[in-house]
């Protein structure tokens, strides 16, 4: 079985998978297919998690893939999914700039990563490849937030910077200690609660989730 | 023997058009046209008188010579059966592109020449949808290229299967490449000349009779040319590397299979998606662009 996975690449498969999932955000019009795109990373995420700790035998390792699929995996996208249904949004992302540039950025963000993290940084064995791909990630999240309309894809962007993250961290040290991998997933879980009561208010006020409209002054 | 397996994609290319208009034919439940069909449009095409407009220059007449002859000179390049390719020396992936950018470029004078309206708008599409697929073509060759360590597309095929995930996402922009390439649904729809959506068909509005059997001729060995092409470079598995006879035919069944396959995929493509709006192109292609550049990247990157 390991040979299995070490021979088919997997661990390659996998996270160019991840990358993927995060590309596709730009690509999408729809807030559902956001949510799925969202959904797939953190399946992904979780298997990896799950893969490496099968490789070299960790238990801590499985209990934080365990704990990454129902969280990330599950109760998020549940949660974003009602919310959306919730408030009967529109089904357009709306981008400020188009599909096409935006992939393109994107293309242009993953390149920049890898050109800056040939060499120089240490990186634990087998996972080179994958700390370049969690750090791209970090940046696509990011440069979803910055050019989002809607709220709810915003906090999606969020997600993904923190899946990047938890990737990146995750790459360099093996995991880091269960009790603060619980912690970060309890914070974010309680950080998306609050957002999505605070989406749900946008809209109350301002009957509209699109952020633009905040600038609008209300007597 | 080497000398002559070009012959098979000129003399087989109109049977796999023919076999992809019967699978899409039966997907959509249509009895269809038998799979011979295109051989008999081609021959009843070159028995007929030509009418050729007035106005037009000696590119009109000179264009489809030049489409054959480009499609017929690319045809020669690429390993069919085997990898032992007699002209070695020139069979670079490159150059193979651009001796397809030189069919294309005549096509679109032609289609401008008559002074139609559609013909303009068919260039016109046409080279919009050039610009965009060329750059993909190249990215996604280029990363088979890089492993094999040469451009030449006889070596790629002998280099063995490739698998990673860069190929995978190389081929799958090639196959995006591919549908835009020969006009398929998503793109260009190749069995309707409704003003509004045509684009390859726009430019050939003008031709009759023996000029309109080569240009058409040329489209189905492109056709053939490119699936040939993905699957030299992305499934090589079974070409032969010599000359012996027995290896060819085990190695021409092999590709037959492997080219039906490709038709299979391509009338499921067809019968499955919508076309989509012109302008709505550069998205998709744009997504396909970016899946080639990430193909490469992340060889370049799990390579070292």
């Amino acid at each position: 079985m390991k040979n299995w996975i070490q021979a088919f690449s997997v661990i390659d498969f996998i996270s160019v998978g991840i990358l993927l999932a995060a590309v596709a955000m730009n690509a999408l019009r729809r807030i559902e297919s956001c949510v799925r795109a969202y959904t797939l990373n953190s399946w992904l995420l979780s298997l990896l998690i799950g893969i490496v700790a099968f490789m070299i035998g960790e238990t801590h390792l499985y209990i934080a893939a365990a704990v990454t699929l129902l969280s990330k995996g599950i109760a998020i996208p549940v949660f974003l999914r009602r919310i959306v249904r919730q408030m009967k949004i529109t089904h357009d992302v709306e981008p400020y700039i188009s599909n096409a540039l935006s992939l393109t950025i994107s293309g242009i963000l993953v390149a920049v990563v890898y050109a800056s993290l040939k060499e120089g940084i240490f990186v634990a064995g087998f996972s080179k490849n994958v700390l370049q791909i969690s750090v791209a990630v970090i940046l696509i999240g990011l440069f979803i937030m910055i050019t989002r309309r809607k709220a709810v894809i915003q906090v999606i962007g969020l997600l993904f910077m923190e899946n990047g993250l938890f990737l990146a961290g995750f790459s360099l040290t093996f995991g880091m200690p269960t009790i603060i991998e619980l912690g970060i997933l309890f914070d974010m879980l309680m950080g998306v609660i609050i957002l999505g009561m605070f989406i749900i208010q946008i809209r109350r006020a301002f009957a509209s989730a699109d952020l633009d409209k905040l600038t609008v002054l209300k007597g | 023997m080497e000398y002559f397996q070009f012959l098979i994609i000129l003399m087989l290319s109109p049977l796999i058009q023919g076999i992809i208009r019967k699978l899409k034919a039966n997907m959509q439940g249509r009895i269809g046209p038998g799979i011979f069909q295109p051989y008999y449009d081609l021959i009843r095409l070159l028995k007929k008188d030509m009418v050729i407009s007035g106005v037009t220059s000696w590119i009109f007449k000179a264009t489809p010579y030049i489409v054959f002859a480009s499609t017929a000179a690319a045809s020669m390049i690429v390993p069919v059966i085997t990898t032992k390719s007699p002209f070695d020396v020139m069979g670079d992936v490159i150059a193979l592109i651009y001796i397809f950018a030189l069919g294309r470029f005549f096509m679109a004078l032609s289609g401008l020449d008559a002074g139609t309206a559609f013909g303009g708008e068919g260039s016109s599409r046409e080279m919009t949808v050039a610009i965009l697929v060329e750059p993909m073509m190249m990215l996604s060759i280029f990363t088979a290229a890089i492993s094999a360590g040469s451009t030449n597309i006889a070596r790629i095929a002998g280099s063995g299967l490739l698998f990673s995930p860069s190929h995978i996402l190389a081929l799958s922009a090639f196959m995006i490449a591919i549908i835009a390439e020969t006009g398929r649904i998503p793109v260009d729809n190749p069995d309707t000349h409704l003003e509004l959506t045509m684009i390859h068909e726009g430019m050939l509005l003008e031709y009759s009779g023996k000029y309109l059997a080569l240009m058409e001729w040329a489209h189905y060995m492109k056709q053939m040319l490119l699936f040939t092409i993905a699957v030299d470079i992305f499934f090589p598995a079974g070409i032969s590397n010599g000359t012996e006879s027995l290896a060819l035919a085990s190695s021409f069944g092999i590709y037959i299979v492997k080219i039906l396959f490709m038709a299979g995929l391509m009338a499921l493509v067809e019968s499955t998606r919508a076309k989509i709006r012109f302008f709505q192109l550069p998205s998709i292609l744009g997504g396909a662009f970016v899946l080639a550049l990430l193909s490469l990247l992340t060889y370049i990157m799990m390579s070292k």
